[in-house]
């Protein structure tokens, strides 16, 4: 921008004009308007006193300081000794204002604070703006439930895939799956459990009055809850027979209760192709629910330790050497599972469950 | 190659000698320009140029001319030979300009502008596919369909851009429909009428008065015949012709005729030289169209805005996919985010926006009768700095009118306006009673009949210029000139010829009881009052002496040097006793006396300026164009018809006044002090470019005279040297070179040619100079609206880019899809940005000085920086805040926010913890995201109401401007807001679209940004109202 202003003076006086006859770009600018406008803007800047000197002023300067330098240069060349000082004075005035570029470090300075203010204010605003959105909503309670509900369900193990598929002769192919297992339910384990959370009355929802910014306590769910598939009595949780286990699990929500008195249950069938490829399967707990128990979720903040309530399935025959899809439903009041476009919300279909056991 | 430019341009122009010349000379870049421009035409320019030269049928005579066609001129040509003449050299038409065909001009609009942008976008898109599609066979199409949805983007945006073309060009089919030309051919020893188109070399045509010549034609004999060739060389008086040869050069020459130029009167026989685009004009023709069609500004204009766009598109986008690659993105994802910038960036509705407001523009025009023939030129008149005027025709009338009359020793102006009703001369004089005899009855025109309904000055009369302007003269002031010649019945006449330079004509009075003759003569003032003896003042007959002989050559002289047309008139009642009631006069033998006259008066004619011409011009002065007159006319008449129109204003002076004032010789003149210049064709010839580069800085009142269709060329490419914008103005086809080398060429409708029309690029319908004004208003209006809509456009970019920027670095989930962009761009925001095309100008442009072609441009830096990064950065926070404040309300606290993209985008992933503890799945995730995209959607378009109602001025308060003056935009806001809530609930279910249903108070969330972003205009404008020229002024002014 600078540049343009310079080529809008270059006309300014029929002087300047000679000068730039030499350059192509500027040769015919000079017609009547052009000297008219200049006439007015130079008015214009004379009135108001601003940061940008006099348009003139600023050209005679341009001039003086050059014959300036050539006589100081003259003089420099008498008084080799001041030279380098004076060198190194041109360089650095010459930074602060050049009069080539009619740039100066203060004008370019000046736009980067404008800039720098009217960005700190717009981050002030922003941040306003967000402190103001944490004073509406709560720190314990979503404003709004309802994109959460209703609650998908995930299964563990979960490695990358919700195929399994693995060879019950060669470890390799399952020992990620128990990994996982194992990690997951650490923390069920029972003394873990028995420590931190609080044994409940099973059957009725878990409900802790009291103000909002109160700890809550947790229900506890043990590890020996899931019976063969807890990974206590078959450390292979089933795989090293090719019976495996997969923990089913219901996303949590604040404040979520399944209607009353009506446990949310899981359902596992084939869900296409032939019904007898499952030809068994257990449910751990038994009741195959989530116990009312463990309802409602208070939120992370004061719910910490709360404690998902699983339920395990456990394939124990199932057809071998051949994908049998599985379709494992949540049953119960307010649980929707025919979402269409969601196959994770209300019920869990396993692409394939193929297992290989050789023998 | 200085041989071959001198043989060029020798018929016309021996000027280029000279700029060949000085170049060797003294070699200053300078010229260099100049130069540059005449080379690339000389291919063009010289194979039809050098057949001007060869051109010496009218030196032959007819023996020769005979042998030479091989026809003969008794019994023309046969049918045959005519036949395969015609088959041989084509029919005798002009070859109509080249069109682009229009699957080229289609295409060119699927190409230009940010089209290609786009196209890299949509392949980009199908490469992503392509990428996914060898990884996972299964991989989702979304990316095909994004990639379809852009190339019909770019295809639906070109068929409209095209549509919007095509019809403006379809208004000029209506004026290339020519009534097809009869001539009247002898072949086969018999008259035929045939289509002119047919005619060929060495036909013989016959023409009669009121004819267009319909070839080039050797005139063999000729009765009186006088033709006009002002559509050839402006000059509007009518040129006897002959069948001798007078003149070497086939211009001055009188025994050549040439195509498209009319017969007035008489008849003539001539034998056909040329045909079709061989003939003079057809040359002159061709000229035009090998002069390169320049750019229009306004193009210029948007090229530099797209580059500008462009480039930053690309340089964002390329920074960023660097930035993700490097930051160990996959390339496909990378590929994706640069689909994602790019499609933020282009403003894709934009070229689409400009050309509906253009042509809303032209529709605007062409009711005040500019029809606009190309789109862009719309915004050209607006940027105009110089406008070179033709003056026969556009300046003038271009019919004859008395201008003055002189009896009684007094000079009385006539009225010369278009209607010539309102004669004030004082009529009660004794002696104009007698000079209104005498210009009713020595006059052979006559009204055409069965035009009584028409307005005396419309009618079509048979005769030449200067007795039309008598008897419409007559009529008007007298009443039915007929009647009155029907009662002085007509004995005897003899009509003007050059030689004898009068015309003489004698009557039966209508006054029963005066049985003399009564003897009227018109011509020559000196021819007439040697011829006098006495004079008539007052009614009363005076011997003629000194005195009065001097009064008579003073008005003679006034009236003369003004640029008209002086004719004398004198009368003589001859004695009853020496000629009886039933003398019989001979002509021949002049038996009756031709002296002892009584002069009765003077009377002059000129063509004279529109009445809205000087208006016009004084306003094109104040608007800081500088109006140059170009014509073929004389000096003195074009210096008077200058002075009459303003173009020399009334106190400036030529060089040649002031040396006559102070009686001083014109070379001591100091060239500063004259304002105005009259330069002539002959002057201009001896220049060189520097000199006339000099006479045009310098001068800021020029008349140019007796200037050629090379030299208009030379003008028009002088004054662009100078960086002005040239506007033209003309209607001959001398005109068209210039026409269409200017920036903007302008023709006349009712009186234009059809070569002027073709190369202009606009025409004003009715004829008048004052439609310029008009133009140049809605020109710079349109300069300023689009600006205004430009800026509108860009400043959603960066709310829709920052995004994308934010996506890749921080990791949020992606705020706003590329699908939702689409529908800123070219769905809320399209309505809004065409109402401020509407919007009325801030001040009064016509004020102001014209743009500066390369200073002014129309996005500036200001203008992108504003947009940019102050008011497109708040309404990036404002949109933010939205979004934030949606996710936070389900769940998702902007603290959660950050780096959660992988995990958020893992469709695997189905329980993502949010702030609470909640778990989502990936389609519960998937859904939330679309309701960010329609809270960003909605924040982005609340603020673009506001921004469209900053928009409305650049430095006025929007209170001085008015809120609701201009209410296209209040149909704007609300198709904004009809339009999104359309999208929201109305196709909130359809999922490909990715829009939900919102909350109805997340609507209001961003509408304290969007006060915020109006208060802050407000400020800017005020702090440039309080400083004008300051540091703010020019920083923060776009």
């Amino acid at each position: 921008m600078r540049r343009q202003l310079r080529s809008r003076r270059a006309p300014a006086s029929p002087y300047a004009y000679r000068y730039r006859l030499d350059d192509q770009d500027e040769v015919n600018q000079n017609y009547l308007a052009d000297e008219e406008e200049e006439a007015e803007e130079e008015a214009r800047v004379m009135v108001v006193p601003n940061l940008e000197e006099e348009e003139e002023e600023e050209e005679e300067e341009e001039e003086e300081e050059i014959e300036e330098k050539e006589k100081e240069e003259e003089k420099g060349q008498g008084q080799p000794a001041g030279n380098a000082w004076w060198q190194r004075w041109q360089i650095v005035s010459e930074y602060l204002w050049d009069p080539e570029k009619r740039m100066s470090l203060a004008r370019t300075g000046l736009i980067l604070v404008i800039y720098f203010f009217f960005y700190a204010s717009l981050a002030a605003v922003i941040t306003l703006c967000m402190y103001t959105l944490f004073l509406t909503i709560s720190p314990y309670m979503p404003t709004f439930t309802e994109r959460v509900k209703p609650p998908g369900v995930m299964i563990r193990p979960f490695a990358h895939s919700l195929n399994f598929n693995f060879n019950v002769s060669e470890p390799d192919t399952w020992q990620h799956y128990v990994i996982s297992l194992n990690g997951f339910l650490q923390g069920y384990n029972d003394s873990l459990q028995e420590e931190m959370n609080v044994d409940c009355p099973p059957g009725q929802y878990f409900i802790q009055d009291g103000d909002e910014d109160e700890d809550k306590k947790a229900c506890q769910f043990k590890r020996s809850f899931l019976k063969n598939c807890s990974g206590l009595e078959d450390p292979t949780f089933g795989y090293s027979t090719g019976q495996p286990c997969i923990l089913l699990k219901m996303n949590r929500i604040v404040g979520f209760r399944p209607e009353l008195g009506d446990p949310v249950k899981v359902s596992c069938k084939v869900q296409r192709g032939d019904e007898n490829d499952i030809r068994s399967i257990n449910y751990y707990p038994e009741s195959a629910s989530f116990d009312l128990r463990y309802y409602p979720y208070y939120g992370k903040l004061t719910h910490v330790n709360y404690t998902s309530p699983l339920v395990a399935m456990h394939f124990t025959d199932v057809v071998k050497n051949q994908a049998v899809p599985v379709q494992c439903q949540l049953k119960g009041k307010g649980i929707i599972n025919d979402v269409i476009n969601d196959r994770f919300v209300g019920n869990w279909q396993s692409g394939s469950e193929d297992k290989q056991a050789k023998k | 190659m200085a041989k071959k430019t001198l043989e060029i341009y020798s018929v016309e122009l021996s000027g280029m000698k000279d700029i060949e010349q000085t170049d060797k000379g003294n070699g200053k870049e300078k010229y260099r320009g100049l130069k540059n421009c005449f080379e690339p035409k000389k291919n063009h320019r010289k194979e039809e140029l050098t057949k001007e030269l060869d051109l010496d049928d009218h030196k032959l005579s007819i023996k020769e001319l005979e042998k030479k066609y091989g026809t003969n001129i008794i019994t023309g040509l046969s049918s045959a030979q005519a036949a395969e003449l015609l088959a041989r050299n084509g029919p005798n038409a002009l070859t109509p300009p080249k069109e682009t065909p229009e699957i080229i001009k289609f295409f060119k609009q699927m190409v230009g502008g940010f089209s290609i942008l786009l196209w890299i976008g949509a392949i980009l898109c199908w490469i992503a596919y392509g990428i996914q599609y060898s990884m996972n066979t299964s991989s989702s199409l979304d990316n095909v369909y994004l990639g379809c949805v852009l190339a019909l983007v770019i295809i639906l945006t070109g068929i409209f851009a095209y549509y919007q073309e095509a019809k403006s060009t379809n208004i000029m089919a209506t004026f290339n429909k020519m009534i097809p030309q009869q001539a009247l051919v002898i072949r086969d020893s018999e008259k035929k009428t045939i289509p002119a188109e047919q005619l060929v070399v060495g036909d013989i045509v016959e023409i009669r008065g009121g004819d267009q010549i319909p070839a080039d034609i050797r005139l063999l004999s000729v009765q009186g015949c006088k033709v006009d060739n002002s559509s050839l060389t402006g000059e509007s008086e009518p040129q006897p012709r002959s069948s001798e040869f007078t003149h070497d050069s086939p211009l001055e020459t009188k025994n050549i005729g040439f195509y498209s130029t009319t017969c007035l009167e008489g008849t003539a026989t001539g034998m056909v030289i040329n045909t079709g685009d061989r003939t003079i004009i057809g040359q002159i023709a061709s000229l035009a169209s090998g002069v390169g069609n320049e750019k229009t500004p306004i193009a210029i204009e948007i090229q530099h805005f797209v580059h500008i766009v462009a480039g930053v598109a690309v340089s964002i986008g390329i920074l960023f996919f660097i930035t993700a690659v490097s930051l160990k993105y996959q390339v496909l994802d990378s590929i994706i985010f640069l689909i994602g910038i790019i499609v933020a960036n282009v403003p894709e509705g934009l070229l689409a926006t400009v050309t509906v407001t253009l042509s809303l523009t032209a529709k605007r025009m062409a009711k005040k009768n500019c029809l606009v023939k190309n789109l862009e030129a719309v915004e050209t008149l607006g940027s105009t700095s110089i406008i070179c005027s033709d003056k026969t025709g556009t300046l003038t009338q271009n019919r004859m009118t008395v201008a003055h009359l002189w009896f009684d020793n007094q000079i009385f102006i006539a009225d010369t306006s278009e209607d010539n009703s309102n004669q004030v001369f004082d009529q009660s004089s004794g002696t104009w009673a007698s000079l209104s005899k005498i210009i009713t009855l020595c006059n052979r025109a006559e009204f055409r009949p069965g035009q009584e309904n028409v307005p005396i000055m419309k009618r079509v009369v048979a005769g030449d210029a200067s007795e039309t302007a008598l008897l419409k003269f007559s009529e008007v002031i007298l009443g039915d000139v007929m009647e009155i010649r029907k009662r002085n019945h007509k004995v005897a006449e003899i009509p003007f010829n050059s030689t004898n330079k009068f015309q003489l004509s004698i009557h039966k009075t209508d006054d029963p009881n005066d049985k003399r003759f009564l003897m009227v003569m018109k011509g020559a003032p000196e021819r007439i009052l040697e011829k006098c003896s006495t004079i008539m003042v007052n009614g009363q007959e005076q011997p003629l002496d000194k005195n009065t002989a001097e009064a008579f050559h003073t008005a003679y002289m006034e009236l003369g040097g003004q640029g008209e047309r002086v004719l004398g008139f004198c009368h003589l009642y001859l004695p009853a006793d020496e000629f009886p009631e039933t003398y019989t006069f001979d002509v021949d033998t002049m038996n009756f006396p031709t002296s002892n006259f009584c002069f009765v008066g003077l009377l002059s004619m000129i063509d004279p300026p529109r009445s809205t011409v000087p208006d016009a011009v004084t306003k094109c002065r104040s608007a800081g164009i500088k109006v140059i007159m170009v014509t073929g006319d004389h000096p003195i008449t074009a210096k008077a018809i200058a002075k009459s129109v303003g173009i020399i204003s009334a106190n400036s002076e030529t060089v040649e006044d002031i040396a006559k004032r102070l009686h001083i010789a014109v070379e001591q003149v100091n060239k500063r002090d004259a304002k105005a210049a009259v330069v002539t064709g002959m002057e201009l010839k001896d220049m060189s470019p520097e000199q006339l580069d000099e006479l045009l800085t310098n001068y800021p009142e020029i008349v140019f005279a007796r200037t050629s269709p090379q030299q208009k060329l030379i003008i028009v490419e002088g004054c662009q040297m100078q960086n002005a914008v040239v506007a033209v103005t003309g209607d001959g086809v001398n005109d068209s070179p210039a026409l269409k080398k200017a920036d903007i060429g302008i023709a006349m409708g009712i009186t234009g040619s059809d070569a002027a029309k073709n190369a202009a690029d606009m025409i004003l319908l009715d004829d008048n100079f004052a439609s310029i004004v008009t133009g140049v208003e809605e020109g710079r209006l349109i300069f300023d609206n689009l600006k205004k809509t430009i800026a509108y456009t860009l400043t959603k970019n960066i709310a829709e880019l920052c995004p994308f920027l934010i996506y890749i670095t921080v990791g949020l989930p992606l705020p706003i899809g590329t699908i939702t962009i689409l529908f800123i761009d070219l769905g809320t925001d399209i309505i809004p940005s065409i109402a401020l095309a509407y919007e009325k100008a801030e001040s009064d442009i016509m004020n102001r000085k014209p743009r500066h072609k390369k200073k002014d441009r129309l996005v500036n830096e200001q203008l992108a920086m504003y947009s940019y990064l102050h008011i497109g950065l708040m309404q990036a926070v404002g949109a933010f805040v939205v979004y934030f404040t949606v996710y936070a309300q389900e769940g998702f606290k902007p603290s959660a926010l950050i780096n959660i993209r992988v995990e958020w985008e893992n469709s695997n992933v189905n329980d993502l913890e949010d702030s609470y503890g909640q778990q989502w799945t990936w389609y519960q995730r998937k859904y939330l995201e679309w309701m960010g995209y329609t809270a960003f959607f909605v924040g982005i378009m609340v603020q673009q109401i506001a921004d469209l109602i900053i928009r409305k001025t650049r430095r006025n308060s929007i209170f001085q401007q008015g809120l609701f003056r201009n209410k296209v935009i209040w149909v704007g806001i609300a198709s904004q807001i009809i339009i999104a809530l359309i999208l929201s609930y109305g196709l909130g279910s359809v999922t490909a679209l990715s829009f939900t249903m919102l909350r109805p108070q997340y609507w209001f969330v961003a509408v304290p940004f969007a006060i915020l972003i109006w208060v802050y205009d407000e400020v800017r404008k005020l702090f440039i109202r309080l400083y004008p020229g300051s540091w703010w002024d020019k920083n923060m002014y776009y």
